[in-house]
């Protein structure tokens, strides 16, 4: 092979990759705007949450699905009475707290004890989902609705599990410990149950970055936007991830996560699976995708349904340092969830969740981020050498960078026509102002985060850092 | 244009549309926020208005206020007056038209819409309000705005007879939701002689158990006969409707049939007998519950541990009287 048949070969293969690259971002965005699309619908036509129904369960409410809200806790010494206390105070008419201490190195432990007047209690746990053991359960002399579960250290999803096991309602709410949940938050999230006829399993809920909010006694007093960009990209992203894409999948029978942050779950359902995997990084995504596979191959009917109102509110890294791991974790969670799962990936077998939900995880955790990441560098070049047409290059910018812009924006004007809940006109602008920036420079530093994660899962790297918080205004 | 620029034009074209759709948002918001004191002034003006032509005060009549600005005005107070005021307060905002535009958008073809009337109809209550949910209730084309034409009936206690609810909701086809109990329960103080002809009917066995069910919020004794002999019935489901029937009702023949629940084979029954014993207070089946700590089935056995923590050491005996009919 000589010299030209080299650089032939090279230039057909650079422009393939090019093409790929351009197919792929492009398919991305045509499924973001069909999400948009089905959820300005979604938007339109939903009735706003009203006083009607809810009048009516006040009176009767022995009927609401009691709850018990889960709490797994880990080093949260200096925010956990508060938060617990916001947890008690949550307007449904019954509900339970469990704060599953999960091995914690600070006091938190004896700070609940101290604080709630605890005594040492046997409670029976009904399931042993968990792979560590229980040191001792505590219950409140004053709070008859709080147990707090001791346990050795085993990561969030085995706290979680052991809380499922000492659960004895129907429904259970898996929250992380510092998640400042809407005083109404648990009565949105239930209200699919009313209306439901045993089908539903499992409900989400809209969730917003606490960043720049003022929290006192562990609630939300007063809405608030950061003053970091970092923050603020993140709201635009989170709204993306809520108000589009999870409200579409759901409206299509298709949601396959719901957050770690909140969620809702029929307990049984939970306990037939086994609980949360121990062995993934994305155990929330792992959940819902095996909640599908496992309803699916016994035959059942169901639902997994979103509520679109903000339930739940949470602090976000404030800074790229921090940002870095979240994003790599929740890439590697994602590639694990698809590979333990692969089985479903285009298998009518599954219906739309084979069909459509799994292919579309493939083309955003896979194809996506390489794709785009390596599309900044080829299609410019290719188009520099002279192998395509530079106006190709400027579609490609067009398509991930403008388009995205796009995409953004319109998610807030979702929320802004629908939700009304970023504080004043000033804050609007700015957030809208973050969703044209973060395409320019944190959208590409993401992706390269979620290229480590790529990585990471190859090198099967199973370390866990904490996210850094910084503590919210007022608390 | 080749491909790549009509991508390159529609790209734009559609960012483009979408930003000025937002920034025309930002603007309504930042003028929203601009007008705060003036509407503030407008609508404590509009409050003050009402409220002293309800009095019976001679007030200056302000053409400028739109009906959706008084509508908000008067739901405003609404809650926050009884009696002859809010009468009288219901009146003038017909003879002002305010409700004849709540009730032209529950015309509106947008089912959220006709939703959001109902939420307002329901909040008003008056006699044209009501005969609107009726109407709404019997005819609308979608079953979710007549359950909740259904539920603002319920509130205002205006509810038809069950029989004409369930064949209205076309509910006999489906399996009953948590929000059909709801509605079974709001219906049966109203018309308690009705539920017990409906449960002569040939009804499917889920709509029995509920009408047994409601039949404790009927607040009337004549029901007791029905619970009576429902509590021998062959269907579990029926059974535990007794129970939780007779832990509403709070009747002292409720003691039996609990008593009876407790040594039920069904575990089912069993766990709602011990709820039915601790919302009553009954004493008397500690040694009955203390038993059932040894159930074979775990959830009997842990829902005794904690009804034998809440029942009251001291033996009562009867339990508290709620019934008022």
């Amino acid at each position: 092979m000589n010299w030209s048949a080299i650089t032939e070969a090279a230039a057909t293969g650079i422009l393939w990759i090019a093409f790929a690259c351009f197919i792929v971002v492009a398919l991305r965005n045509i499924v973001a705007l069909a999400q948009l699309i089905v959820a300005a619908w979604v938007f339109w036509t939903r009735v706003q949450p009203g006083k009607g129904a809810r009048d009516l369960w006040q009176r009767y409410g022995d009927l609401t699905l009691p709850i018990t809200v889960i709490a797994p806790a880990y080093n949260e010494e200096l925010s956990i009475v508060q938060s617990v206390k916001a947890l008690l105070t949550l307007e449904y008419p019954e509900h339970e707290v469990i704060v599953v201490n999960d091995g914690s190195k600070d006091d938190t432990l004896g700070t609940l004890l101290r604080d709630f007047d605890m005594y040492r209690a046997d409670r029976t746990q009904i399931a042993e989902l968990q792979q560590t053991r229980i040191l001792g359960t505590y219950r409140s002399r004053r709070y008859p609705n709080l147990l707090v579960v001791d346990k050795e250290n085993g990561r969030k999803a085995d706290a979680a599990n052991a809380g499922i096991g000492f659960a004895r309602t129907p429904l259970v709410c898996i929250i992380d410990a510092d998640s400042i949940i809407e005083p109404d938050g648990l009565l949105r999230a239930a209200e699919p149950f009313m209306y439901d006829n045993e089908n539903l399993v499992a409900v989400g809920g809209a969730i917003r970055i606490a960043n720049g909010c003022t929290i006192r006694g562990g609630s939300l007093q007063k809405i608030g936007i950061a003053h970091e960009m970092v923050p603020r990209f993140q709201i635009v992203e989170y709204l993306r991830a809520f108000l589009m894409n999870r409200v579409a999948n759901a409206h299509t029978n298709t949601l396959m996560l719901i957050s770690g942050a909140f969620g809702l779950f029929r307990r049984s359902t939970l306990v037939e699976m086994g609980g949360y995997r121990h062995d993934t990084v994305g155990e929330d995504l792992e959940l819902v995708v095996r909640m599908h596979r496992f309803m699916r191959d016994n035959g059942r009917k169901y639902r997994i349904a979103f509520v679109p109102d903000i339930v739940c509110w949470t602090e976000a890294p404030a800074a790229l340092k921090g940002l870095d791991n979240q994003r790599a974790r929740w890439q590697q969670g994602a590639l694990e969830t698809l590979q333990r799962h692969r089985g479903m990936i285009g298998n009518p077998r599954y219906g739309r969740i084979g069909l459509l939900a799994m292919p579309q995880i493939v083309l955003e955790d896979i194809f996506g981020p390489p794709a785009e990441l390596l599309g900044y560098l080829v299609l410019p070049a290719a188009a520099l050498l002279g192998l395509l047409d530079p106006i190709m290059a400027v579609a490609f910018f067009f398509v991930s960078v403008v388009f995205g812009c796009a995409l953004s924006v319109g998610t807030l004007v979702l929320e802004e026509q629908q939700l009304r809940r970023t504080p004043s006109a000033k804050d609007l602008l700015r957030i809208g102002i973050a969703a044209v920036v973060e395409n320019f420079g944190y959208r590409q530093i993401n992706l390269w985060y979620r290229l480590n994660g790529i990585r990471r899962f190859f090198r099967n790297d199973t370390s866990w850092a904490a996210v850094p918080r910084v503590g919210f205004t007022g608390s | 244009m080749n491909f790549y620029q009509n991508i390159v034009l529609g790209t734009s074209v559609f960012a483009a549309a979408i930003i000025l759709v937002f920034l025309a948002l930002v603007f309504r918001r930042y003028l929203s926020e601009r007008d705060q004191a003036r509407r503030d002034e407008r609508d404590t003006a509009i409050t003050r208005n009402y409220l002293q032509r309800v009095a019976g005060h001679k007030v200056e009549d302000v053409r400028t206020w739109d009906r959706r600005t008084r509508l908000a005005a008067i739901s405003r107070i609404l809650p926050l007056l009884r009696g002859g005021e809010r009468m009288r307060l219901l009146q003038i905002a017909e003879l002002d038209g305010v409700l004849s535009e709540t009730v032209r958008v529950s015309y509106s073809v947008y089912r959220a819409q006709r939703i959001n009337a109902i939420q307002l109809l329901q909040r008003f209550g008056s006699e044209v309000c009501i005969g609107r949910l009726r109407e709404m209730m019997a005819r609308d084309r979608s079953q979710r705005v007549r359950l909740e034409a259904a539920f603002a009936l319920a509130a205002n206690r205006s509810l038809p007879p069950p029989r004409e609810t369930l064949r209205l909701l076309k509910a006999l086809n489906r399996r009953p939701t948590r929000l059909d109990i709801a509605l079974l329960r709001s219906a049966a103080p109203l018309y308690p002689e009705q539920m017990l002809l409906l449960l002569d009917d040939d009804l499917p066995e889920a709509w029995r158990v509920q009408i047994i069910d409601a039949l404790g919020w009927s607040e009337n004794v004549a029901v007791i006969g029905a619970l009576d002999s429902a509590s021998s019935d062959a269907d579990p489901e029926i059974r535990c409707a007794v129970m939780r029937a007779s832990a509403r009702l709070g009747h002292p023949a409720a003691r039996r049939w609990i008593m009876m629940g407790l040594a039920d084979p069904a575990s089912s029954v069993r766990l709602q007998a011990i709820a039915a014993s601790v919302r009553l207070g009954l004493g008397k089946t500690v040694p009955a519950i203390t038993r059932l700590r040894n159930d074979p089935e775990l959830w009997v056995r842990l829902r005794a541990d904690q009804a034998l923590e809440q029942l009251p050491a001291a033996d009562t005996g009867t339990p508290q009287l709620s019934v008022v009919g």
